[in-house]
């Protein structure tokens, strides 16, 4: 039924937008707008400590009664001297804490934001880079016992620490890609994040975390192919005062190349279904 | 069969056995700046589903939506509305999610909190309040900032006597300052009050267009009616879901 309602041929509409664009207009948007993510993590990491006694330092607590406990018994199962091997496991724990929940609540990325992404149009990215950053606040809540730890073990280390900086901004990469493309799959299929924590809870005991690399012997060629390794060592070989294995760096950067071309690929792709799933 | 008795958009089943929605259908339109638009239609006729179109929240699976300037999509007064958090962070909270910075909804917080009349509870957290003043923080909350084009859902607008009047002034002022508007609603009264033209959704298509009225008086004719005049001027709940 037409009326003098119908479509006005005269106005000239804008050239439709690919949907490559429209992803790469998303996560610059996204990435611009950090008053919005880092006000949005800053309230959930308070509303996740409302109520509580120790607020955000009861992760450090629970860390460092896991590192004593933990220290006493495989320091003696791997027959590491003890004053090494504490800092190594404080250190390591740390980092795999952010590693692995990053991972974790990537999946969560969207299907946490259900409402607000039913309800107000935003880009989608601002919901990972909360989640990012969200994990990077407890971060460094938790990094507060590794100079303690690397003072009272007289850890020699020099200025080379400062390579952890960029060394965190790859894992901060890292984590939006995976939170971006992890999050896509679990709300399209709702068994993928109970899939997901079992398999991060496999890799802790099979990556070396908490056990030296050179544990492994001959499978030491292996490790190459454990992106997740890469990114524990990258960060915690300078803070032991040593350096990370040689492909280390490599096995990352190549991960972060992959992972984003490949996430923005699946983005650009499948962004307009997202509300959708959700 | 299925599609005959009920109002809501059409399913069926496609060759892969998965069961598809089809909200909208062919759906066409050009909205301008001035324009006062009330969107009419049964339950499950499409009216939610288009505004999320309108609002750049649901992208069209086929064609295109255009839209220039700044959209305030009211869809839901609880908005992300945190069970948690105080009345006060969720108003911060809600800021962001309209993208208000937050020293920009800080200069707010007092006039929004003033409108709520809350009180005290303003720094209580939002589970102890009542379906009453949840309803007034949320729209407050939607009606701090003048909308460019704004899009609103069926209205619930629970509330006692007072609120209700002090609502209604604010919704004039707020309605007056914005360029474009889009009503879903199922009452006569509102749609009257606040529109000019109206489009009638059926089954996903556009069953007519047209002055409020005639499409109305469509409506009307149909075997689902809307709220007529009489019966909102006893009832405190305007609109529905």
């Amino acid at each position: 039924m037409t009326s003098r309602w119908s479509v006005n041929m005269s106005v000239d509409l804008p050239k439709p937008v690919s949907r490559a664009e429209a992803a790469w207009t998303d996560l610059l948007e996204g990435m611009s707008k950090s008053w919005m993510w880092s006000a949005m993590a800053m309230q959930d990491i308070k509303m996740r400590y409302r109520g509580s006694l120790l607020g955000p330092f009861w992760l450090t607590i629970s860390m460092v009664i896991m590192v004593a406990a933990m220290g006493l018994i495989y320091a003696r199962m791997f027959n590491m001297d003890i004053n090494r091997y504490l800092p190594f496991l404080t250190v390591g724990l740390v980092i795999w804490n952010f590693v692995s929940t990053v991972i974790i609540e990537g999946c969560q990325t969207f299907l946490s934001a259900h409402n607000i992404i039913t309800q107000v149009r935003m880009p989608f990215s601002v919901h990972a880079w909360r989640s990012v950053y969200r994990n990077l606040i407890v971060l460094a809540h938790n990094m507060v016992i590794v100079p303690l730890v690397l003072i009272i073990f007289s850890v020699p280390v020099g200025w080379s620490v400062l390579i952890i900086v960029p060394a965190l901004l790859i894992l901060t990469i890292n984590g939006i890609w995976v939170s971006i493309l992890l999050g896509m799959i679990s709300a399209r299929y709702r068994d993928v994040p109970p899939i997901v924590t079992s398999f991060v809870q496999v890799l802790f005991f099979v990556t070396p975390v908490f056990w030296p690399p050179e544990a492994l012997g001959i499978w030491m060629q292996a490790l190459p192919l454990n992106p997740l390794f890469a990114a524990v060592d990258v960060v915690r070989a300078p803070l032991l005062g040593g350096a990370p294995l040689a492909y280390s760096w490599t096995v990352l950067l190549v991960s972060t190349v992959v992972g984003c071309i490949g996430t923005f690929f699946l983005f650009a792709k499948f962004r307009p279904r997202i509300a959708y799933w959700i | 069969m299925l599609v005959a008795t009920t109002t809501q958009g059409n399913l069926a089943r496609d060759a892969t056995d998965r069961i598809n929605v089809r909200a909208l259908n062919n759906v066409t339109l050009d909205i301008e700046d001035g324009d006062r638009v009330a969107l009419i239609g049964a339950n499950g006729a499409g009216k939610t589903t288009l505004l999320r179109v309108l609002a750049g929240i649901y992208s069209p699976t086929r064609g295109e939506s255009y839209s220039a300037g700044r959209i305030s999509a009211l869809l839901d007064v609880s908005l992300g509305l945190n069970p948690e958090a105080t009345g006060r962070e969720n108003i911060m909270l809600r800021g962001i999610y309209m993208n208000i910075h937050p020293r920009e909804m800080r200069s707010r917080v007092d006039e929004i909190v003033e409108f709520t009349e809350l009180g005290p509870y303003i720094d209580m957290p939002a589970r102890t309040y009542s379906a009453g003043m949840l309803v007034r923080l949320g729209f407050a909350i939607s009606t701090c900032m003048p909308a460019e084009i704004l899009l609103m859902d069926e209205w619930l607008l629970a509330g006692d006597a007072r609120f209700l009047d002090k609502a209604q002034r604010r919704m004039e002022q707020f309605v007056g300052s914005s360029s474009i508007l889009i009503l879903a609603s199922h009452s006569a009264d509102l749609l009257h009050k606040w529109c000019r033209r109206s489009i009638m959704l059926d089954h996903g298509r556009i069953a007519a267009t047209g002055n409020v009225d005639e499409v109305i008086a469509i409506y009307n004719a149909t075997p689902t009616q809307l709220i007529p005049p009489q019966a909102d001027a006893t009832n405190s709940r305007v609109g529905a879901t």
